[in-house]
């Protein structure tokens, strides 16, 4: 059975945190922590609850820069008609995510903070070049989100440590984005194979790329290969056939309920293009503004 | 710890363990056992309740996280007439079998309508995703909430609706 500490502010958080750095752990939307806690995989015995803390929820978009409070629920990102916009991808991946209750309640801090290989926010964060920021007892610090993943269920916040925001670029223009996934079932399921793109056109030609993976590795991972494949291409078919082969390369999946690695591979290797391309026409206005791509990138169904 | 927060208006604060469920709160401590208690880890949606209006599992929520908020339970959706427009839908379309889903799936519905008053099958089907039946199949759900919809939307259209 667990304490309970509400905290009136951040500083009162992270003091209790550091004065009991192996015992206690923060609480954020508890959908993962109580999960976790009733199923034994965890056993805190002291709960910082984050959830009324003031200055940390919520999102604001300051020009090219995005600023997302560790507090967010990923409810409130889905319906943002602006970040629909700018970060479709991160909209997409929220979409996607649970169901309405649990969105309702779950935030993006305790997506990234629970380390789960197949959680949906990275990918969609790590193509924006997103950078963590953290507050400890030592004060504030920041790292780049492609490093705040150590291990599944690690990331580099120390005992103490709270994450308090993201911030990432979205650039406002010539810019497209999509989060693409891969389900046994259609909903209320974990990603079997999740894949982010970002693309940036100029002169007709992608002058940007990024790519990014989750549930195929042991942490969520952005694939560099694949991008250089497209870097200074108008997308043809072998330019994207040969980012999937390097994304299919570079990962490195386990086979579970969701599929084996071989699958998972291939899978990535069609959601790779699949993604870059929707990216694609959305940078290039040639996609419906404010319409979501499929959850698999094609229509299959209706 | 003190517990207090309002349940379908009415106020109540009770002393109770800092890590009781919002789900324990409502069925152990104060008896309104409406809200079933399902899976416990989030996925059948049995135990959704209105937090400040939204809808949430209370299987994952602390009670002490819902401190001074309102909370709405299937208890509080009846009105002098009877039952609400979404629980008489539930009955007339034969939507509910052995009913154990049912209260969680009415407050998702709740929950829905408030937003979208005139949702489609597919965001129907989306707003309940969350929320797992075993009997019906769920066609006569998605019709129930059809019909409640269309049924809400008129009585808010009507006169008689201005009397509130
Ligand atoms: C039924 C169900 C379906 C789900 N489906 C999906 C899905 O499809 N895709 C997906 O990605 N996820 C899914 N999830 C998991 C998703 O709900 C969580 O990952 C959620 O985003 C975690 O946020 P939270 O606020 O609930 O975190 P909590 O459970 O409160 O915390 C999670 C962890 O992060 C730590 N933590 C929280 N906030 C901070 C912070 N600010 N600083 C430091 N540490 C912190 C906590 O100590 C804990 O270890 C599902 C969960 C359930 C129950
Ligand atoms: S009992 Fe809460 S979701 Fe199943
Ligand atoms: S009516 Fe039996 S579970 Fe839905």
């Amino acid at each position: 059975m667990a304490d309970v500490f509400i905290p009136g502010s951040l500083e009162e958080a992270v003091d209790f945190l550091a004065d009991h750095p192996t015992t206690a752990m923060p609480i954020a939307g508890g959908t993962d922590l109580l999960v976790d806690a009733r199923t034994g995989r965890s056993r805190p015995e002291r709960l910082v609850d984050l959830s009324g803390l003031r200055g940390i929820e919520g999102f604001e978009l300051d020009g090219e820069l995005l600023r997302v409070g560790a507090l967010t629920r990923i409810r409130s990102i889905e319906l943002d008609a602006e970040l629909g916009r700018r970060a479709t991808a991160l909209v997409e991946a929220a979409r996607v995510l649970g169901s309405v209750q649990i969105r309702t309640m779950a935030t993006v801090g305790g997506n990234l903070c629970h380390g789960t290989p197949s959680a949906e926010m990275p990918p969609s964060l790590l193509v924006h070049d997103a950078v963590a920021e953290i507050t400890g007892k030592g004060g504030q610090y920041s790292v780049p989100l492609a490093a705040f993943f150590v291990a599944p269920g690690r990331t580099v916040l120390a005992p103490g440590d709270l994450l308090t925001s993201v911030r990432a670029r979205v650039p406002s223009s010539a810019a497209g984005s999509c989060y693409l996934r891969q389900t046994v079932r259609w909903s209320m399921d974990l990603a079997g194979v999740g894949v982010a793109a970002s693309v940036h056109v100029e002169g007709g030609a992608v002058s940007n790329a990024r790519v990014a993976l989750c549930a195929v590795a042991p942490v969520p991972m952005v694939v560099t290969g694949a991008e250089n494949a497209v870097m200074g291409t108008s997308l043809a078919p072998d330019a994207l056939a040969e980012a999937g082969r390097r994304a299919a390369e570079a990962c490195s999946p386990i086979s579970d309920a969701r599929g084996t690695a071989e699958y998972r591979r291939q899978v990535v290797s069609v959601l790779v293009p699949r993604a870059l391309r929707i990216a694609w026409l959305r940078a290039t206005g040639s996609w419906p503004e404010g319409s979501p791509a499929p959850v698999n990138g094609v229509w299959t169904r209706e | 710890m003190r517990v207090a927060l309002e349940i379908n208006g009415d106020d109540y604060a009770r002393d109770v363990e800092p890590d009781l469920t919002l789900l324990s709160f409502l069925r152990d401590v104060l008896g309104l056992t409406g809200t079933k208690w399902g899976c416990l880890t989030g996925d059948c949606g049995a135990c959704t309740v209105l937090v400040d209006g939204k809808p949430v599992v209370s299987c994952l929520q602390l009670a002490c996280q819902a401190q001074g908020r309102e909370v709405t339970t299937v208890e509080g959706l009846e009105t002098p007439g009877g039952l609400d427009e979404v629980q008489a839908a539930f009955v007339s379309n034969g939507a509910t079998q052995c009913g154990f889903c049912t209260p969680g799936m009415v407050m998702s519905v709740e929950a829905l309508l408030r937003t979208n008053p005139s949702p489609n099958e597919a965001e129907i089907r989306e707003a309940l995703a969350g929320n797992l039946c075993r009997c019906t199949g769920y066609s006569k759900i998605v019709d129930a909430v059809l019909q409640a919809a269309a049924e809400r939307r008129s009585a808010v259209g009507s006169p008689a609706a201005d009397v509130s």
